[in-house]
C-alpha cells in the first residue's frame, strides 16, 4: 500500500509540470445543435467534451449549456443516430452562444459513433449523480453514493455492505446496469452488495419506478445505470488519480485511470483503470465494531476502435472484495440473539484491526464485454455480447481450523443484445431490439444447503418509439419476455435430486408523456409496468439466517410478481437561481412476494422462528420533493424530502422493512481566492430520518425490537482547487457524522446489535491530467 | 458495409455457439452437507452403586434444515438424594456410521463450554452440578460433570453447548456469550 502511494505521488509530481492555459473558470457557453440542411433542432444528441470528461444532456430543442468552464481549448464530440460524428475544436475565453450543425449520413461518406445514452431519452422519473458528485464521494460504496438521489435509501449491514433501495424496493426488484450490462451478481441476499467499483463511473443515473420495457425482467423498483465515460480515441494521453483517506476505519483508497489515443492507428484508444481499498474495523461512538474490515482490488481495461460508421469496444473488469461481518451479528440461536439485542454494550468487543476473520464474505466478479456498432441506412445498429462470472464465498464461524468457505456460489451469465436505433420515420424515432440470456448457478460439493443449482435461458424482444409535437413528447414501448428455469433441488432425508421445470413469460408496456409549457418548466407522466419471475431462493430456499436466527422456507408454487407504476413529475428550473422538482408515484404490485411468519421449528439449538415466502398485493405510494435555491450565485441551499406509504392490500396493513420518511438539507458557499487557489467551497448537510412507525400490526411476532428512533446526522465539507502551472489539483475534506451522533437505522441489519459509525473525517485528492500528443516532444 | 455484415454474422454465430455449449450434467446439484452438524446429545449417567443409563436427546435433522424430522427426547429418571457421574457425548447421526463430534469439541476445549441449568434451581425435582472437567487452560469445559439430585419431584434440565464463549466462568448461556451450538431440554423425574 505504501509503495503504491509513493509511486503515485512521484507520478503526480511529474505530471503537474505540464502546462496548458486555464485562467478563469466561470464562463458559460450556450450551445445549440441543429440539422445542417433544415436548420431544425436535433434530438436526441449526445455531446461530450474530452478535456472536461463531461457529457452534456441536450434537451429536445437541441440546446445545452457548458457552465463554469475555464478558458481554454476544448474538443467537443456530437453523436446522433443517423448523423455524422462531429468533433469540433472550440476556444473558450468569454461567455458565448455557439451553434453546431450535424449532417445526415449519405450514401457516400459519414461517420457515426453511437453512444449509450438511451436512458437519457427515456421519459421517466430519474435522479443523477454526475462525475463531480462521484469524485467528491470517492471511496464510498455504490450504495452509499446513491443515497444522494432523492427517493433512494440504503439497505446495509453496517458501514461496509450497502445496497440501494429505490422507492422502498431493492435486491431483485431493481436492476443495476454496469457499463450497459445488466449486473448479475446474486443480489437476492440483503447482505449482498453490488459488486461494482464506483471509480469506473463517469455518470450514474437512477430510473425510478417500473422500467420493464427497456431493461427487462426484475426492473420493478427501478434501474441504476453506472456509465463510464467514452474511451479517449483522440491522440495523446489522459487520466486521473484519486486518493482518499478515511479516519473512522483508517481506510485508504487509491484509484488511477490512464487513457491513450494512438497516433498511428487513428481511432484506436485504450483505458486502464485500477482501484485499491483497505479499511479496518470501524468505530461506533465508544466502541470498535469487531471484524468489520474491508478490502477491495479492482481493475478494468477498455479498448475502443472508432471508424467511420463502425466502432468496436472491448471491456473487461475484475472486482474482488473481502468483507468482514460484525462478529456479534453471528448468533447461534434465538436466545443468543435476544441476549445480543438486549445488551447495552456490544457483546463482542475489539480494538482496531485490519484483520478480517470469520464470519466474512469473499466475492469476485468478472465482466467481459464486446460491443460493436455500425451506422446503416436504417439507423444505428449495435450488438453487445457479455459474459459475467460471479463467485461468492461465505465463511461461517466454525469449529476447527479449516480455511474452507461454507458456501461457494457461482453464477455465470451470458447475454446478447441487438439494438437498432432507427432513423426517424414520419417524425417517429425510437429503437427496437432483442435480448438473449443464459444463466447457470451452481454450488460446490460439500456446501451448506442454500440455493439449488439451476440453469435458465431467456429471450426478449422490445420496441420503444417516440413522437414529438411542439411542446409535447409522447413515448410508448412494448416488450415480451420469456424465461425458462431448470432447477435441480435436493429433497427429503436422502437429499435425492428432483428436477423442476418452470416457464415464465410476460408482456410489458410503457407510455410516457412530456409536456413543456415553458422552456424552463416541464411536466412528465409515465405509466409503466414490469415483472419478475420468482427467484430460486424464493422457490426453494431452506436458508437459515445466522444474523436474524430464523429459518426461511421457499414455495415452489409462487407466481411471477407484476408491477404497475404511475409517475407524475414536474420540474422548474432557473439556472443559478432556482430548481424545483416534485415527483408523485404510485405503484401496485400484484403477487408481491414477502416472508410470512410460519410455525416454529425445533433444531438441536432449540426452537427457531420460521418464515415462508408468500404472496400478497402491495401498493406503494410516495412523494419525492426537492428545492435548490441560490440567494446569490455563490451560495447554494437545498432541501429534499421523501415520503413512502407501503401497504399490504390484502392484509390491509403496512409492509415491513420499508424506508422511513426523511428530510435533508444543505448549504454550500463557493468563492475564488485568486488564480492559483480557486473554487473554494465550504458546506454542511443534515439528514433527519423519522422513526418508521408504519409497521405491520403483527410486528412483535416477526421482529424485535421495534424500528429505531428518529435521528439527525450532520456532515460538513470543504474543498479547494489549486492550480499548479495551470493544472488543477482538487483537494477536499469531509466530516461525516460530524456530531458523533449515536443512532441506528431501520434498514441496517446491524441495528439489532450496534450503532452506526461515529465521526469519519475524509481527505480526498484528485489530479486529472491530459496531454495532446505532446508527451513525446517533452 | 458488406464486411461489417460479415463481421456481425461471425460474432453472432460465435455467441450462439457459446450460449449452447454447456454440458448437460454439469449443473446437477451436488449433495449438500450441513457442516459440523450435531443431531444427538447423549448423557451417560453412572454411579458407584452400579447405575448406568444413557439418556438421549435427538433432533433428526439437527440444524439448518426446514424440517425437524423425528425428535427423540428421553426423560432423565434418577433417584432423589444421590450423586451421579455424567459424561456428554455429541453425535452427527446423519453420517453413517455416526460421527462422534465430542472429540472435536474436546480438541478445542478452550473454545467450548457446556452449561447445565436446572428448573427449579433448588428444592424438589432439582439437580445441582459440580466438579466439571476443565479445558486446556484450566477453565471449565464441563463435558464431564457430577449431578446431585434433590428430593423427589419433577423438573427440567437444559444443556447448552457454547462455541467461543466470552466468559468461561459463566453458569448461564447469556452470561457466557459466544454462540449456541446445542440447546437440549430434558424432562427430569426424581423418583
Amino acid at each position: 500500500m505504501n509503495r503504491v502511494l509513493i509511486a503515485m505521488i512521484l507520478w503526480l509530481m511529474v505530471l503537474v509540470q505540464h502546462v496548458y492555459a486555464q485562467d478563469t473558470c466561470n464562463i458559460n457557453i450556450k450551445c445549440r445543435v441543429v440539422e445542417t440542411h433544415s436548420g431544425q433542432s436535433l434530438f436526441p444528441v449526445s455531446a461530450y467534451i474530452d478535456e472536461m470528461k463531461r457529457e452534456f444532456e441536450v434537451d429536445e430543442d437541441g440546446r445545452f449549456e457548458i457552465d463554469n468552464a475555464c478558458s481554454g481549448t476544448y474538443h467537443i464530440h456530437f453523436h446522433a443516430a443517423g448523423y455524422e460524428h462531429l468533433v469540433k475544436e472550440i476556444k473558450i475565453s468569454a461567455n458565448a452562444s455557439l451553434k453546431f450543425s450535424l449532417s445526415h449520413i449519405d450514401k457516400e461518406l459519414a461517420e457515426v459513433v453511437v453512444s449509450d445514452d438511451r436512458a437519457k431519452t427515456i421519459i421517466q422519473s430519474k435522479g443523477n449523480i454526475n462525475r463531480l458528485d462521484i469524485v467528491s464521494n470517492s471511496g464510498k460504496t455504490l450504495g452509499d453514493m446513491l443515497q444522494n438521489v432523492n427517493g433512494v435509501s440504503v439497505l446495509s449491514n453496517g458501514a461496509t455492505i450497502a445496497k440501494p433501495v429505490i422507492h422502498g424496493l431493492h435486491s431483485n426488484r431493481i436492476i443495476i446496469l454496469n457499463n450497459g450490462i445488466r449486473q448479475e451478481d446474486q443480489q437476492w441476499g440483503g447482505e449482498h452488495a453490488p459488486n461494482i467499483d464506483p471509480f469506473l463511473a463517469n455518470n450514474i443515473t437512477v430510473l425510478k419506478g417500473a422500467s420493464g420495457v427497456r431493461y427487462g425482467t426484475d426492473a420493478i423498483g427501478g434501474v441504476v445505470l453506472v456509465e463510464p465515460s467514452a474511451v479517449r480515441t483522440m491522440i495523446g494521453w489522459g487520466g486521473e488519480v484519486n486518493l482518499a483517506g478515511f479516519s473512522n476505519n483508517r481506510m485508504g483508497v487509491a484509484s488511477a485511470t490512464v487513457e491513450h489515443g494512438f497516433k498511428y492507428i487513428k481511432g484506436l484508444g485504450i483505458r486502464l483503470q485500477g482501484t485499491l481499498k483497505q479499511g479496518g474495523n470501524y468505530h461506533i461512538p465508544d466502541y470498535w465494531a469487531a471484524n468489520t474490515g474491508t478490502e477491495e482490488q479492482n481493475y478494468s481495461a477498455t479498448m475502443a476502435y472508432k471508424r467511420a460508421h463502425f466502432g468496436v469496444e472491448a471491456f473487461y473488469s475484475h472486482f474482488n472484495t473481502k468483507l468482514g461481518i460484525y462478529r456479534g451479528s453471528h448468533t447461534g440461536n434465538q436466545a443468543d440473539l435476544m441476549a445480543a439485542i438486549n445488551s447495552d454494550t456490544p457483546l463482542v468487543n475489539a480494538g482496531f484491526s485490519y484483520q478480517i476473520d470469520r464470519p466474512m464474505q469473499h466475492v469476485v466478479h468478472d465482466l467481459a464485454k464486446l460491443k460493436m456498432n455500425t451506422d446503416t441506412r436504417a439507423g444505428a445498429l449495435s450488438l453487445v455480447y457479455a459474459y459475467q462470472h460471479n463467485y461468492r464465498q461465505e465463511y461461517d464461524i466454525i469449529r476447527g481450523n479449516s480455511d474452507k468457505a461454507q458456501l461457494n456460489l457461482t453464477l455465470n451469465t451470458q447475454s446478447l443484445n441487438l439494438n437498432l436505433e432507427h432513423k426517424p420515420v414520419a417524425g417517429i424515432s425510437g429503437q427496437v431490439g432483442i435480448d438473449g440470456t443464459y444463466q447457470e448457478n451452481y454450488m460446490r460439493d460439500g456446501d451448506r444447503v442454500f440455493i439449488p443449482n439451476y440453469r435458465s435461458p431467456g429471450f426478449a424482444a422490445y420496441i420503444i418509439e417516440r413522437y414529438r409535437l411542439n411542446k409535447v413528447t409522447l413515448e410508448a414501448g412494448a416488450r415480451y419476455d420469456y424465461r425458462h428455469y431448470e432447477v435441480f433441488n435436493p429433497e427429503g432425508n436422502n437429499q435425492t435430486i428432483v428436477r423442476y421445470l418452470f416457464d415464465y413469460s410476460n408482456a410489458s408496456g410503457t407510455i410516457g408523456l412530456r409536456y413543456k409549457p415553458k422552456p424552463n418548466w416541464e411536466w412528465s407522466v409515465t405509466l409503466a409496468n414490469a415483472w419478475r419471475a420468482p427467484q430460486a431462493s424464493e422457490l426453494f430456499s431452506s436458508g437459515l439466517h445466522h444474523g436474524a436466527a430464523r429459518i426461511e422456507l421457499g414455495d415452489k408454487k409462487l407466481k411471477p410478481e407484476k408491477a404497475y407504476s404511475l409517475n407524475i413529475e414536474t420540474g422548474y428550473n432557473v439556472p443559478d437561481k432556482l430548481h424545483l422538482e416534485l415527483s408523485l408515484y404510485s405503484q401496485y404490485i400484484n403477487d408481491f412476494i414477502y416472508l410470512k411468519p410460519d410455525a416454529d421449528i425445533l433444531t438441536i439449538r432449540g426452537y427457531f422462528k420460521s418464515f415462508r415466502y408468500t404472496q400478497t398485493n402491495a401498493w406503494l405510494n410516495g412523494i419525492d420533493a426537492s428545492v435548490r435555491y441560490y440567494p446569490v450565485k455563490s451560495l447554494e441551499t437545498h432541501l429534499k424530502a421523501s415520503i413512502l406509504f407501503a401497504r399490504d392490500v390484502q392484509q390491509k396493513d403496512w409492509l415491513i422493512l420499508m424506508p422511513a420518511d426523511r428530510i435533508s438539507g444543505g448549504i454550500k458557499y463557493s468563492f475564488n481566492l485568486g488564480k492559483t487557489i480557486k473554487d473554494v467551497y465550504v458546506g454542511a448537510d443534515g439528514r433527519y430520518v423519522f422513526r418508521q412507525w408504519r409497521i405491520p400490526a403483527n410486528f412483535d411476532q416477526i421482529d424485535y425490537p421495534h424500528p429505531p428512533a428518529d435521528y439527525f446526522v450532520m456532515d460538513a465539507e470543504a474543498g479547494v482547487t489549486i492550480m499548479r502551472s495551470g493544472h488543477p489539483i482538487y483537494f477536499s475534506i469531509t466530516v461525516m457524522n460530524a456530531l458523533n451522533q449515536q443512532y441506528r437505522d431501520y434498514l441496517d441489519a446491524f441495528r439489532y446489535f450496534i450503532n452506526q459509525p461515529g465521526t469519519n473525517v475524509v481527505l480526498r485528492l484528485r489530479v486529472p491530467f491530459n496531454f495532446y500528443g505532446l508527451i513525446s516532444k517533452n | 458495409m458488406k464486411n461489417n455484415i460479415i463481421k456481425y454474422a461471425t460474432i453472432a454465430t460465435l455467441a450462439a455457439v457459446s450460449f449452447t455449449a454447456c454440458k448437460k450434467d454439469e449443473v446437477a446439484t451436488p449433495t449438500p452437507v450441513e457442516q459440523e452438524l450435531i443431531t444427538t446429545v447423549k448423557l451417560n449417567v453412572t454411579n458407584s452403586e452400579g447405575f448406568n443409563k444413557t439418556f438421549v436427546y435427538k433432533v433428526e435433522n439437527g440444524f439448518g434444515s426446514t424440517t425437524q424430522g423425528t425428535v427423540t427426547k428421553d426423560d432423565i429418571v434418577l433417584a432423589p438424594g444421590k450423586q451421579y457421574d455424567v459424561e456428554v457425548t455429541l453425535l452427527n447421526e446423519k453420517k453413517s456410521p455416526a460421527e462422534d463430534v465430542t472429540e472435536e469439541v474436546k480438541n478445542e476445549s478452550n473454545d467450548h463450554l457446556f452449561l447445565f441449568q436446572s428448573a427449579p434451581v433448588t428444592g424438589a425435582g432439582s439437580v445441582s452440578f459440580s466438579d466439571g472437567n476443565k479445558d486446556g487452560n484450566g477453565n471449565p469445559l464441563n463435558q464431564k460433570i457430577k449431578f446431585t439430585t434433590a428430593t423427589a419431584g419433577t423438573g427440567a434440565l437444559t444443556l447448552t453447548l457454547k462455541h467461543e464463549p466470552t466468559n468461561k466462568a459463566a453458569t448461564t448461556p447469556d452470561a457466557a456469550g459466544g454462540e449456541t451450538d446445542v440447546e437440549a431440554i430434558f424432562n427430569v423425574k426424581l423418583q
